[in-house]
């Protein structure tokens, strides 16, 4: 009269096995789930019962005790449904215990027996299998996600009676092996080319130095300069994403209930624009029950914030701990999780509040107090953590019609995507002993390593600390760019040619005292 | 606080007593008291107001600045109000070359207006003079602002406005400059630039133009006195091609260059960014200019 079902439970973006133990006792028919069950979970057992009985078997009138072990962490998901039910049928003796242990159930249970698809079943399967995990009953609804686990046998269910008939042996399913995913991992979504942006080749530049290494950027410019036009373009030019890389983003976004039902795998690299009405919570994870935000969901992608000062004070400074530790941790009162966030982050702003500062033909209305207070928006801290500002501005028309009259070379997506791809690869290989992988990464101690100057780059930077009034911070975020710089020639040395490059884009914010000091 | 501040007091001037500046008693309606901090002398010194809108484009604040700092290099005392843009870039440009500066304040001369403005206050009541015709203590009120202005331009010789749009209070000071019958000197601007239209028409009107830094020593009657060492020499071949295409056009922006030069952009921005801290070019709202 008793029965133990292996299922799993959700932990931030991990999974932890579970038992459930079913045990069927003399006395009053009553159900009692143990074990810290949420609501979603303690529901279960008005599920169970409706659906046990309208599938054609009986629910035992018994006293039954249902225990989620471990007792002491919080469960919580419609996923319980499944293993609960099996494990009263177990007990019950209508199963075979011991072929019923030899699997992983999960699912949610319609009051007709139908099984349910659940949310985070790919995190849940993962976590599983990493538990040596190697059987999973599933409902048919998850089976395209899950089936891109390489090493986990999964047997997908539409009905509680197929899982019955499998146990018995009277009609085994099959396991499900997937068919081979329609788009191969690293395809670009986008037909959004870099090459249908007139003029700008400036801009372009810049852009493809920020995605050889996952460069952060701000571009600061009136509106109709192109920001907005220029992110957009940008997965565009992103390398493809790994194996590895794509489990790590579907898991999250499967987490997050955002997986859209007909696509196994997330091939396609994340680009999120959240509106800058979007809450610090929303942006970077929480809820009494812990979810992943946008950092997250942008993992080992874009996360583009256009109006960048626009957004909540308490929003931008919520992607500060995330930008630096390249994960976020969510600390609430029923759990503490932690969810990767390894983003390229690309902002956009206007450089004052009516937009036109600077522009040539439109005047700008606001005052030099509003305009600082605007700027200031974006804290010291905030802004050091963003590699390269760059200034965007409207190509003059004269500029758009000889551009194109001198047929002057226009980079286009794909000569770009294979130049950030090179370089790329030419830094994992660099880093392959450190545990970084783009330059982005590197931290002062290991700077000095792999990027040394030579004299000259040496006074260009001194020069460069006087002109600009730089930051000792600032001056590090021009050694690791030049770096990029030298990796996207494919060069082993930085050049003086390519300190200045990454100069240039250093001089935004430093920009309003250099004339005054000079 | 107050204390700290000891060191600096605050002294007061009539218009009877004998030490109240000459050029300042000449003029239509002088204050008939005076309230400064810092070094009074420097008011019977050659004077040149610097004056300009507050809201500056980078183009006039470094005009403002390497004006100024030419003319205090040669011993001229730049007078200005202490306002954020030009007004600050004056005074310096003025404290940069060591040179002498006096602030004429809308406001007690104790008060700092704008706040951020703090620590050139402080520099300059060290090494200049702070003046106003309000008791300490008075606040910045708007209509002060119009009436220091003709403390600004009687004090001076001449005035400068480095940059102003059409509505700018330091038209106003041109205006009583000229009522005083001092000189009035303006930096043109491209006309196509709306922070510059104020001095173009000054220059329309009669005012003097600026057609170099160094013009402001000649119009003063000053002799220059060559010290500065130009980097030109300095530059490598591809710079001397680059800066030529930016001398050619005049102000010309990045893509521009890469289109004219043939150049990649990497290698142009790389370029331009050496240009500018050598000093020889200057960017300013995505454009570069020849810097002067």
């Amino acid at each position: 009269m008793y029965s133990r079902i292996l299922t799993g439970s959700i932990v931030g973006a991990d999974a932890e096995t579970v038992t459930v133990e079913t045990d069927l006792s003399p006395g009053l028919p009553n159900v009692t789930i143990v074990g810290l069950p949420d609501i979603s979970v303690r529901e279960a057992r008005e599920r169970i019962r409706a659906a046990l009985i309208n599938a054609g078997y009986r629910f035992p009138s018994k006293r039954i005790t249902v225990n989620l072990s471990p007792a002491g962490s919080r469960k919580e998901g419609t996923h319980f449904d499944l293993p609960i039910a099996i494990g009263v049928m177990a007990a019950s003796g209508d199963i075979n215990t011991e072929e019923a242990e030899r699997y992983a159930f999960i699912g949610e249970l319609s009051l007709d027996g139908r099984v349910n698809p659940v949310q985070g079943a790919i995190a849940l399967a993962i976590g599983l299998r990493n538990r040596g995990v190697e059987r999973l009953i599933l409902p048919a609804g998850n089976k395209q996600e899950v089936s891109i686990l390489k090493d986990l046998e999964i047997y997908p269910v539409e009905h509680i009676a197929e899982v019955e008939a499998h146990l018995s042996g009277f009609q085994p399913v099959m396991p499900y092996k997937g068919r081979p995913p329609k788009s191969p991992v690293g395809s670009t979504s986008t037909s959004e080319d870099f090459a249908d942006v007139a003029g700008q080749e400036c801009v372009k530049r810049a852009l493809q130095v920020a995605a050889a290494a996952a460069h952060n950027i701000l571009m600061v410019g009136p509106p109709g300069a192109g920001k907005t036009m220029m992110a957009h373009r940008l997965p565009g030019i992103l390398p493809a994403m790994t194996y590895e890389e794509s489990l790590e983003v579907t898991k999250i976004y499967s987490l997050a209930g955002q997986l859209p039902a007909s696509d196994g795998l997330v091939t396609v690299r994340p680009f999120r624009s959240p509106h800058h009405t979007t809450s610090a919570t929303a942006l970077a994870g929480g809820g009494s029950k812990p979810k992943p935000g946008e950092v997250s969901l942008a993992h080992f992608g874009v996360l583009f914030l256009d109006e960048f000062p626009e957004f909540q004070r308490k929003a931008l400074e919520a992607l500060r701990q995330p930008l630096e530790d390249e994960e976020i941790t969510i600390s609430r009162t029923f759990a503490t999780v932690t969810y990767p966030a390894k983003i390229m982050l690309v902002a956009a702003m206007n450089p004052c509040p009516c937009g036109y500062y600077g522009h040539s033909t439109q005047k700008c209305i606001c005052s030099e107090h509003q305009i600082l207070q605007y700027l200031s928006k974006i804290s010291g801290p905030l802004a050091d953590r963003i590699d390269m500002h760059i200034e965007i501005f409207p190509v003059p028309y004269e500029e758009l019609i000889e551009g194109g009259e001198n047929n002057c070379k226009r980079m286009n997506s794909m000569q770009m995507r294979s130049t950030v791809e090179a370089a790329r690869s030419v830094q994992i290989d660099r880093y392959r002993k450190e545990n970084i992988s783009y330059n982005s990464q590197l931290t002062p101690s290991i700077m000095e390593k792999y990027c040394p100057l030579d004299r000259e780059s040496k006074q260009l930077l001194k020069m460069a600390f006087k002109t600009y009034n730089l930051t000792a911070r600032s001056a590090q975020k021009i050694v690791k760019l030049s770096r990029t710089m030298a990796d996207l020639e494919e060069l082993e040395n930085i050049s003086a040619t390519h300190v200045a490059e990454a100069i240039s884009y250093n001089r935004f914010f430093t920009m309003g005292n250099s004339y005054e000091k000079r | 606080m107050k204390n700290a501040k000891e060191e600096m007091p605050i002294r007061e001037i009539s218009l009877k007593d004998e030490g109240f500046p000459e050029l300042l008693r000449a003029i239509k309606n002088p204050p008939s008291t005076m309230y400064y901090k810092g070094n009074l002398n420097l008011c019977d010194t050659p004077c040149l107001a610097v004056v300009g809108a507050r809201k500056a484009t980078p183009y006039g604040k470094w005009a403002a600045y390497h004006i100024a700092k030419r003319a205090a290099e040669h011993g001229v005392t730049i007078v200005s109000g202490m306002a954020s843009g030009i007004d600050s870039c004056g005074h310096m440009g003025a404290l940069d070359a060591g040179g002498n500066t006096i602030a004429v304040l809308g406001c007690g001369p104790d008060i700092c207006y704008p706040r951020t403005n703090r620590d050139l206050m402080n520099r300059i009541s060290r090494a200049g003079l702070i003046l106003s015709e309000y008791p300490p203590g008075s606040p910045p009120l708007q209509g002060q602002f119009p009436a220091r202005n003709r403390i600004i331009s009687g004090l001076s010789y001449g005035v400068l406005v480095a940059e102003a749009s059409l509505r700018s209070g330091s038209l106003i000071t041109a205006g009583l400059a000229l009522d005083q019958g001092r000189e009035v000197f303006a930096v043109p601007g491209n006309i196509d630039s709306i922070y510059s239209i104020g001095t173009n028409k000054l220059i329309q009107d009669g005012a003097i133009p600026l057609a170099d830094v160094d013009d402001i020593l000649d119009l003063l009657g000053i002799r220059e006195i060559r010290s500065s060492k130009k980097h030109r020499a300095l530059l490598g071949e591809d710079e001397e091609i680059i800066l030529q295409f930016v001398t050619d056009y005049g102000s010309v922006t990045l893509d521009r260059l890469c289109m004219i030069s043939g150049k990649a952009p990497a290698a142009v921005g790389a370029l331009v960014t050496i240009l500018e801290m050598k000093g020889v070019v200057r960017t300013s709202m995505g454009k570069i200019h020849v810097a002067k």
